[in-house]
């Protein structure tokens, strides 16, 4: 993918954008995010998953310093997000999950507030971003669709070239071509040097963007996995037309292979993981037609973290 | 040149900021001006009321000019309205916002919380001192004008003496939407309060044996001087504004220590 650092596990370990140790949070008794540890590398794209309700929203708002940990701590850019707030907010774009503007402002004034708060920002930056959003910037943000006020949001997350841009929920209210063109924005900040830590519960946007993905449930970090080897094992729905009829249990004790159905000369399995086993079983007998549905992020997704609690969430997010 | 922040904020405001100057710019030409003409009415109507009914309004005589501006500006109606505007707007600074959301991306900018709270009440207490002042400077002008026979110290005195005032209950305003970020907090817990120190204050000076209680209340320290007769008290204006100060000072420091938007 275009803009993706090459920089695996190794090497970049000194220069971390965004970190947190047994960050934790309660609202009272309620847990909003427990234990958390998570490093975000300079120049990467983090995506941040799970259903609503896991957590996301509590961490980046200890991020930024609208709550307090209970227990642990964040640092971004290496700088503490209360004691240092005012520098690092300089250095940080934001995009918030629910967005609500200040003021009655048409959006080009709101924009200029927000150039001048933080210290200057050169206007053509932001016509630049407006034109590339497709958005009109001399009307109020009060009238505007939810769909343009997320373009503004994300306009004034952007304008000032932030080192780290946190963007809960980002493409929420944008349609396709525009979530295309967000997902072409972050992968130009990233190859620009600038961290993208971005929430969602939508894995497509993710698996288009981000270098890594953290995964949390239930206040809890479950995984935390590079987009392709989440990629890798996925769970995949196979089809394979025989010449004969086969036998079942030739197929059923293969490894990662399971759901096998055989009605007559055809079989039906998941995969997951490697396919090379199936192929190498099959392949002993005449194959007239194979059919292999492309591994679902969606999928790996709910086999992986959710079975049964949270999958509906999960489920529906994506459709 | 004004912090980003100050200027928002005032833009943001200024219907409602535009709208109490001009009413209470009203209020205060309209009743002044009607001092002639009510030359005659005012013996009748002070004859029908009740002596009792007069001090709990703090009117002590409608004849004289000071008595006049008494009670028609500085004791119910002139702090009733300057009050309702204090409380409102401060209402405004963090309690609002951070009800609908609209903080997030205010604080999201490089600003301490401390900073952005200070520039938040700067913002209102400025506009809010400058509706405040309304009475005193259109008095400065009209009561020349139509010739009441009173000295215009006086009347700058009880003057500063609202602006005090409202100064002190902007702060408590202020402390409590800091301290919980609920506007009908604000509305309910600063409105009672006032509520509470204008009888405090009104019951103090009329039964015996409660006298202390008026020194518990913030209009003891504006109107209980009598500045209209007795010009300046500077040590009772100190104490509002020290309240004021404190008040504010406390919800800075508040603010600065909680969770936003829980």
């Amino acid at each position: 993918m275009p803009g993706r650092k090459a920089g695996d596990d190794v090497g970049m370990t000194s220069d971390i954008a965004l970190l947190t140790e047994d960050l934790t949070k309660f609202y009272g008794q309620r847990r909003g995010i427990e234990g958390l540890n998570l490093e975000v590398r300079a120049g990467e794209v983090m995506g941040f998953l799970g259903p609503n309700g896991a957590g996301k929203t509590t961490t980046i708002r200890l991020l930024l310093d609208f709550l307090r940990p209970s227990r642990g701590h964040a640092t971004v850019l290496g700088l503490d997000p209360r004691r240092d707030k005012a520098a690092l907010h300089r250095q940080i774009g934001y995009l918030p999950g629910e967005l609500v503007f200040p003021g009655r402002d048409k959006a080009d004034d709101l924009l200029h507030f927000f150039a001048a708060a933080r210290g200057g920002v050169a206007w053509s930056q932001v016509t630049e971003l407006a034109e590339r959003l497709d958005l009109d910037l001399s009307r109020s943000v009060r009238t505007m669709s939810k769909g343009n006020k997320q373009k503004v949001g994300l306009v004034q997350a952007f304008m000032h070239r932030p080192a780290v841009l946190v963007l809960d929920e980002p493409t929420s209210g944008l349609d396709p071509l525009m979530q295309q063109e967000f997902l072409a924005m972050v992968r130009d900040a990233s190859g620009a040097g600038q961290t993208v830590f971005m929430s969602s519960h939508v894995l497509a946007e993710v698996q288009q963007a981000a270098d890594r993905v953290a995964i949390v449930r239930d206040g809890q970090l479950a995984a935390v996995e590079r987009v392709e080897s989440l990629g890798k094992r996925a769970v995949r729905a196979v089809e394979i037309h025989f010449d004969d009829p086969v036998d079942p249990t030739e197929f059923n004790v293969l490894p990662g292979v399971s759901d096998v159905v055989v009605s007559g000369p055809v079989l039906k399995c998941t995969v997951d993981g490697r396919i090379d086993p199936l192929i190498k079983a099959a392949a002993r007998h005449e194959v007239v037609d194979m059919l292999s549905a492309e591994p679902d992020l969606e999928e790996t997704f709910l086999s992986f973290y959710y079975h049964g609690e949270g999958a509906g969430d999960a489920s529906r997010a994506g459709a | 040149m004004l912090p980003a922040l100050v200027r928002k904020t005032w833009r943001d405001d200024r219907l409602a900021l535009f709208g109490w100057a001009g009413g209470v710019a009203a209020f205060t030409a309209i009743y002044t001006s009607f001092y002639s003409q009510f030359q005659g009415a005012a013996e009748l109507k002070q004859d029908a009321l009740p002596q009792g009914m007069l001090d709990f309004l703090g009117i002590a005589d409608m004849l004289s000019p000071a008595g006049y501006l008494q009670a028609t500006i500085f004791s119910l109606v002139g702090p009733l309205l300057v009050l309702m505007c204090a409380i409102t707007l401060t209402a405004r600074t963090i309690a609002r916002p951070e009800e609908d959301g609209g903080m997030e991306l205010m604080l999201a900018n490089p600003v301490s919380r401390a900073a952005f709270a200070w520039q938040r009440v700067a913002s209102a207490g400025s506009a809010l001192t400058a509706i405040a002042a309304i009475p005193g400077i259109l008095l400065m002008i009209i009561v020349p004008w139509i010739g009441m026979d009173i000295p215009l110290s006086n009347v700058a005195a009880a003057s500063a003496g609202l602006v005090a005032l409202v100064w002190s209950f902007a702060g408590v305003a202020f402390l409590v939407g800091a301290a919980t970020g609920k506007r009908a907090a604000v509305l309910a817990i600063t409105g009672g309060l006032a509520v509470a120190a204008y009888m405090a204050n009104a019951i103090g000076g009329m039964l015996d044996g409660w006298h202390w209680v008026r020194w518990l209340s913030p209009f003891h320290y504006f109107i209980g001087t009598d500045p209209l007769h007795t010009g300046w008290h500077p040590v009772e204006l100190l104490a509002l504004v020290l309240l004021g100060a404190a008040t504010t000072t406390a919800g800075v420091i508040v603010f600065d220590r909680r969770d936003i938007g829980v």
